[in-house]
């Protein structure tokens, strides 16, 4: 008897897999749909190549001077040249140990906080966050170590703007915590006072806020003190953190099912008990991501200290654009680094929100 | 921290408790506890302003600051670089004050229209059939979204604007319609005597759209037949003021501008700050709204396309028909917090030099008066006032698109 033969599956038409169909799909399914990506494509096949000119094959890498330019396409002589007070500003170059110091701390503490054995992580980490802030300023500083005094006027470039960022939503998030507690409280005067104080440092604009900070706050210290004006405007940072963030525990609280707080308090713990044992853990966890998105705000709007005179990294930038030994106009050069430098942290920060996110709803549905 | 207690103990402390010894004292009663937490934040409150205010009326005192609001009948004794009023230099900070005002609200109208529109496009790209359309909204919304604006307003102004051409190279749209280094200039129409008639047919046009919707709403539901809403509208925008304009010898002459020297003089100019500002700001915003709008229309379960599409919807009409109204819901409250966080990222307008109220007031009016705590709070009330119109109205409109539950 012959056995059943059966004929081989004919391979699925071409139209329906592979890359011809995934083009078809995607990039030809209609006539207007083929035009777009055509003229998408054109514009591409236009423009690409001389962005890549400029910026690669006749740019300008090597050299220490503006002469070293000779190629007409980007000076990147200028970015190299230049790079020390991007990053640290006019800190003395023999000091720069401290500044990178500070950072390796800052990261140190970050990874602390998610490595550290979970027994004692909450403790270690909220006391290490809480004292990175003095321990920056003193080796920053150097008078409290006995080192070389540099001045704040002296700070600046990049990790100015880190510095200030993080130092700022440090001390604010304890403060947050407190305006968002205040804001839930029963007791109406607490709550009124809390609310008005969130509302007035969202609903103002932030350079106002620096303006306050460097023309208003001074009257308002007794006559004689005289606080440095980078601790005047970390105080305004400070308060409009806590402004910011303090929303952003709201909806962390509100998210916290009832059901959490009755059990707590039908275990008899006591009000902070409460809050800090059952309530914030959950609170922070759930508002990672918007902490994360208002950091990012932040650090982005650190920039506008340039407005009142703080040599952070633009304001660097600006001085450097203008200096006679370089003044070939290289501002597209200039704005496209600091451009990249500032998208490359707030992009990772908002991917790195997003994946938190995402494993907190895979959390929910099991 | 919590020693385990046999049943025992807790029964013996919860019967300590009943039987009213300590823990039934008066500072264990909340609402008297609340009332001296209370009483303890005003008294810290009381003293902390005491002290500020004090401090600064010494301080104020000591370095011979004025008080009071006789500042603003004073002449300014300096010309703002744009005005849509005029403006003379011996005019006084109360109209410096309305200068500024009204150059604010040009460039946060102008940054709302075009971020409205970025972002809708941007927004509704994300879902478009197009690959290549997709990614090039990814890439807009993830490169603008994620870069401070000032550096944009930087790059805008100092990078992108002052590389352009000079006066008399400059860049022309048919010869109507300049742009170079110094601004962008384009053609004015100046009305004759009859042209308030025309501007009369514009509105009146308007106005017929919304009778032209309600009535042929009104007549769908009641027979079915749809009206060509749109076409209509457009074409009665458009026809009624040409027809109203050519019955009255088209009342209007247009000024070109036109090179004078070394720079364009007639119509009107759009000066380079404005422009980089306003590009800045509605590129920004726009990107923060195309994830509003993109969030939004993913947050309509895909239930509700696959339900229109079975009812036989063309693809359009299930967008603006059932996606689009249910999408609102999610977007309009976010609008709301963009348009407002738009308004106060207009000061940056003091990084170019753009004449905005803050610019001109909390700028220069404070350097020049030493007046801190009055221009400041002025200028923050306007901005709180501005905000909080934009809320109403936005609120308004989400009642409008709201879901309406019975």
């Amino acid at each position: 008897m012959k056995e059943f033969q059966p004929i081989a599956a004919r391979p699925a038409p071409i139209k329906t897999v592979g890359f011809t169909a995934w083009l078809r799909d995607n990039l030809f399914s209609t006539i207007p749909n083929a035009v777009v990506t055509l003229s998408v494509i054109a514009l591409l096949a236009y423009y690409l190549p001389l962005i890549f000119d400029w910026a690669f094959w006749s740019a300008n890498f090597t050299g220490t001077t503006e002469d070293a330019c000779v190629k007409e396409g980007a000076c990147w002589v200028f970015i190299n040249a230049w790079s020390y007070q991007f990053f640290y500003g006019t800190y003395p170059v023999e000091e720069v140990w401290r500044i990178n110091l500070t950072l390796v701390l800052l990261v140190m503490v970050i990874a602390a906080s998610f490595t550290l054995p979970k027994s004692i992580r909450l403790k270690a980490s909220i006391t290490s966050w809480l004292l990175l802030p003095v321990v920056g300023i003193a080796i920053l500083d150097g008078r409290l170590l006995g080192l070389e005094v540099v001045s704040t006027d002296l700070w600046g470039g990049f990790t100015l703007n880190v510095f200030m960022a993080a130092a700022s939503i440090i001390v604010a998030f304890p403060f947050s915590f407190l305006w968002a507690l205040g804001r839930r409280s029963e007791m109406p005067f607490i709550r009124s006072v809390s609310v008005i104080f969130i509302e007035f440092f969202r609903g103002v604009p932030v350079l106002s806020l620096f303006f306050m900070g460097s023309v208003m706050l001074p009257l308002f210290f007794a006559e004689g003190t005289n606080v440095d004006k980078l601790i005047r405007v970390w105080l305004v940072l400070i308060f409009f953190m806590s402004g910011y963030m303090a929303e952003v525990f709201r909806g962390g609280f509100q998210a916290v099912p009832s059901g959490q707080y009755e059990a707590a308090d039908s275990i008899g713990l006591s009000y902070w008990q409460k809050i800090l044992l059952i309530i914030l853990p959950q609170v922070i966890k759930v508002s990672m991501p918007n902490i994360l998105a208002t950091f990012v705000m932040l650090f982005k709007n650190t920039t506008f200290l340039l407005i009142i005179g703080i040599p952070e990294v633009v304001q660097t930038l600006q001085t450097a654009l203008s200096n006679s030994y370089w003044l070939g106009g290289h501002a597209l050069e200039g704005y496209l680094f600091v451009f990249l430098v500032f998208w490359g942290s707030c992009f990772s920060m908002s991917v790195l929100a997003r994946r938190i996110e995402r494993q907190m709803n895979t959390d929910k549905r099991d | 921290m919590f020693k385990q207690k046999t049943i025992e103990e807790v029964k013996s402390a919860s019967r300590k408790s009943s039987s009213g010894t300590t823990s039934n004292a008066f500072y264990n009663n909340p609402r008297i506890r609340g009332f001296f937490y209370q009483i303890a934040l005003i008294a810290g409150l009381l003293y902390f302003f005491g002290t500020i205010i004090g401090n600064t009326l010494a301080n104020m005192e000591a370095t011979g600051i004025k008080t009071g609001f006789d500042f603003l009948g004073a002449a300014a004794g300096y010309d703002v670089l744009m005005s849509l009023i005029s403006f003379e230099s011996t005019d006084t900070y109360g109209r410096i004050f309305v200068v500024g005002f009204l150059n604010t609200l040009l460039v946060s109208a102008i940054g709302i229209f075009f971020a409205t529109l970025l972002g809708f496009v941007f927004g509704v790209a994300h879902f478009s059939h197009n690959w290549l359309i997709r990614k090039v909204a990814l890439v807009y919304v993830e490169i603008f979204r994620n870069v401070p604006l000032l550096l944009q307003v930087f790059f805008w102004y100092f990078a992108v604007l002052s590389s352009l051409p000079g006066a008399r190279q400059s860049l022309s749209l048919g010869e109507a319609v300049f742009l170079n280094v110094r601004g962008l200039y384009m053609p004015k129409l100046i009305g004759g005597d009859l042209s308030s008639l025309v501007w009369i047919a514009l509105g009146a046009a308007v106005a017929g759209i919304f009778v032209l919707r309600r009535w042929a709403k009104k007549r769908q539901e009641l027979t079915g037949q749809q009206f060509p809403v749109l076409k209509t509208s457009i074409a009665m925008v458009i026809l009624f003021p040409l027809i109203v304009a050519a019955l009255t010898g088209f009342p209007f002459t247009v000024e070109y501008p036109a090179l004078k020297g070394f720079n364009y003089f007639g119509g009107i100019t759009v000066i380079p700050e404005l422009m980089s500002l306003a590009i800045a700001l509605s590129v920004y915003t726009g990107a923060f709204i195309a994830e509003a709008v993109r969030a939004g229309v993913q947050s309509i379960p895909h239930g509700q396309t696959e339900a229109a599409r079975s009812i036989g919807l063309r693809e359009n009409k299930i967008m603006s028909l059932i996606i689009v109204p249910q999408a609102m819901r999610v977007i309009v409250p976010l609008l709301n917090s963009e348009y407002q966080s738009l308004v106060k990222n207009s000061t940056l307008a003091a990084a170019v030099g753009y004449p905005d109220l803050f610019n001109v007031f909390v700028g220069t009016a404070l350097n020049q008066t030493g007046q801190a705590i009055e221009t400041i709070f002025m200028t923050i009330i306007v901005y709180f006032v501005v905000n909080m119109v934009i809320s109403f109205l936005m609120n308004r409109f989400n009642n409008a698109v709201a879901l309406v539950s019975r």
